[in-house]
């Protein structure tokens, strides 16, 4: 963050932590920081407090808990544990990491494709594995018939660490993001407007905006279909972001 | 191989039936957590206490000799259900209590209170724990067979991954597939196209 950021994003912080304290969510009797840095409301979209203690702790556990979810991936065949607890404890560890550094900046790191790509691509690697030997005329998911060396049990573990194993991470991760982003026509976040208009250089996430300007026009549900004129037909019914904000709180 | 898996482990011997120390305080822990989520009139408390208690229920499946079921319930249940509360409390309002407790139900503590009746009433015909000769684990065409058969139809020791991902592939593929409906159903339902 440059210094010229610095001012916009105080002034945010402050009216964002004045609604949240009225409307009841956890203690933030912080002080408003002057960088502008993680802890920002308006980066951030959900409370979150920089803490000196977790900080510390999440870097400090989070390779050890991330090395811990692989080995229970990979070391299913002879250890208890596998594919589903593996992925779990990795989804866990990204947890961690959103609770000490802030959800915005967390989902910022990792990116959509990410999480799309570990919950498409287990499924698909889990059917893909299960389709060959229907292609090699047997049975679906009949290891034998796979062409690899010891096949039954490399292609278990092939369905456990890449297919069941990606599938629980990247689903959990997901659920987590878009739960902490919460539903669009509601708006979800204080200033869910000026967020959308900060992150909206990321391709991925550019929808997000259009709904919520398009929801308070006509108030139909189907707002969040991703029409190229949308933008176009939304300046000038959509009342400004200010007035959506109010509307939607 | 095989003869060694079936014998050699620690879950073949029987276990004496007495309650040993950690294991009374466990439980005491699990239903005192239990009843302290129901009861406790903030939400923010009883999602914490409701964590305190899946913390408690993964050491117990531990002291029961069942880690799979552990380390599920540590990291989903302890964890990622914790958190995605926490979250959604997060994102909603929390109302302010004078009371700690909430105010106990009468004909609802009643009827809890029969149906656990009727369920202690059956207590006497369930095997004890760790026994040799329950069903569950004496049966020579299920268990026996998993635990005699595994490392020599598919060449891994974790007789529950073996029957998870071959012997009953076909089924985990479908939960698989459950899980991957489960993000596009919460996508759907919350208006998105993107996770994160």
């Amino acid at each position: 963050m440059s210094g010229t950021d610095a001012g916009v994003d105080d002034a945010d912080t402050e009216t964002a932590g004045s609604e949240f304290a009225s409307g009841g969510g956890f203690g933030r009797d912080r002080p408003p920081r002057s960088d502008g840095r993680l802890d920002s409301e308006r980066r951030q979209g959900t409370p979150y407090t920089e803490s000196q203690v977790i900080m510390p702790t999440v870097k400090i556990v989070t390779p050890f808990a991330f090395t811990y979810g692989l080995f229970v991936t990979f070391h299913g065949g002879g250890s208890p544990g596998g594919g589903f607890q593996g992925g779990a404890i990795v989804a866990a560890v990204v947890f961690m990491i959103a609770f000490a550094f802030g959800i915005e900046a967390t989902r910022q790191w990792l990116a959509n494709t990410v999480v799309v790509a570990l919950a498409v691509g287990g499924t698909l690697v889990f059917a893909g594995i299960g389709l060959v030997p229907v292609a090699l005329g047997g049975a679906f998911l009949q290891y034998e018939l796979l062409p690899i060396p010891d096949p039954v049990k490399y292609g278990m573990e092939g369905v456990e660490i890449l297919g069941i194993g990606t599938i629980v991470a990247g689903v959990l991760i997901g659920l987590f993001f878009v739960l902490a982003k919460g539903f669009s026509e509601a708006g979800g976040f204080a200033d869910a407007d000026a967020f959308d208009d900060e992150v909206g250089d990321d391709p991925g996430t550019e929808e997000g905006d259009e709904p919520d300007g398009d929801d308070a026009a006509d108030g139909s549900p189907e707002g969040d279909s991703v029409d190229p004129t949308d933008g176009g037909t939304t300046g000038p019914n959509a009342p400004g972001p200010a007035a959506t904000d109010g509307g939607e709180r | 191989m095989t003869g060694s898996l079936a014998s050699a482990g620690p879950l073949g011997a029987p276990v004496v039936a007495q309650v040993t120390a950690i294991e009374a305080s466990l439980f005491a822990f699990v239903v005192l957590t239990a009843l302290f989520t129901a009861l406790a009139r903030d939400v923010l408390a009883a999602v914490i206490i409701f964590g305190a208690y899946s913390l408690g229920m993964a050491a117990l499946y531990t002291f029961y000799r069942a880690p799979d079921v552990a380390m599920t319930e540590a990291a989903i249940s302890a964890g990622v259900t914790t958190v995605l509360l926490l979250l959604t409390l997060a994102k909603t309002t929390r109302l302010d209590h004078e009371a700690a407790f909430e105010s106990v139900n009468l004909p609802a503590a009643g009827a809890a209170g029969l149906l656990f009746a009727g369920l202690m009433l059956t207590m006497g015909d369930i095997p004890a724990v760790g026994s040799a000769d329950a069903p569950i684990w004496s049966n020579p065409d299920v268990t026996q067979w998993y635990i005699a058969e595994t490392y020599a139809e598919t060449h891994v020791e974790n007789t529950v991954m073996a029957v998870l991902a071959a012997f009953r592939g076909f089924d985990t593929f479908g939960e698989a597939v459950v899980v991957f409906a489960a993000g596009i159903a919460a996508l759907i339902v919350l208006h998105r196209e993107v996770f994160a």
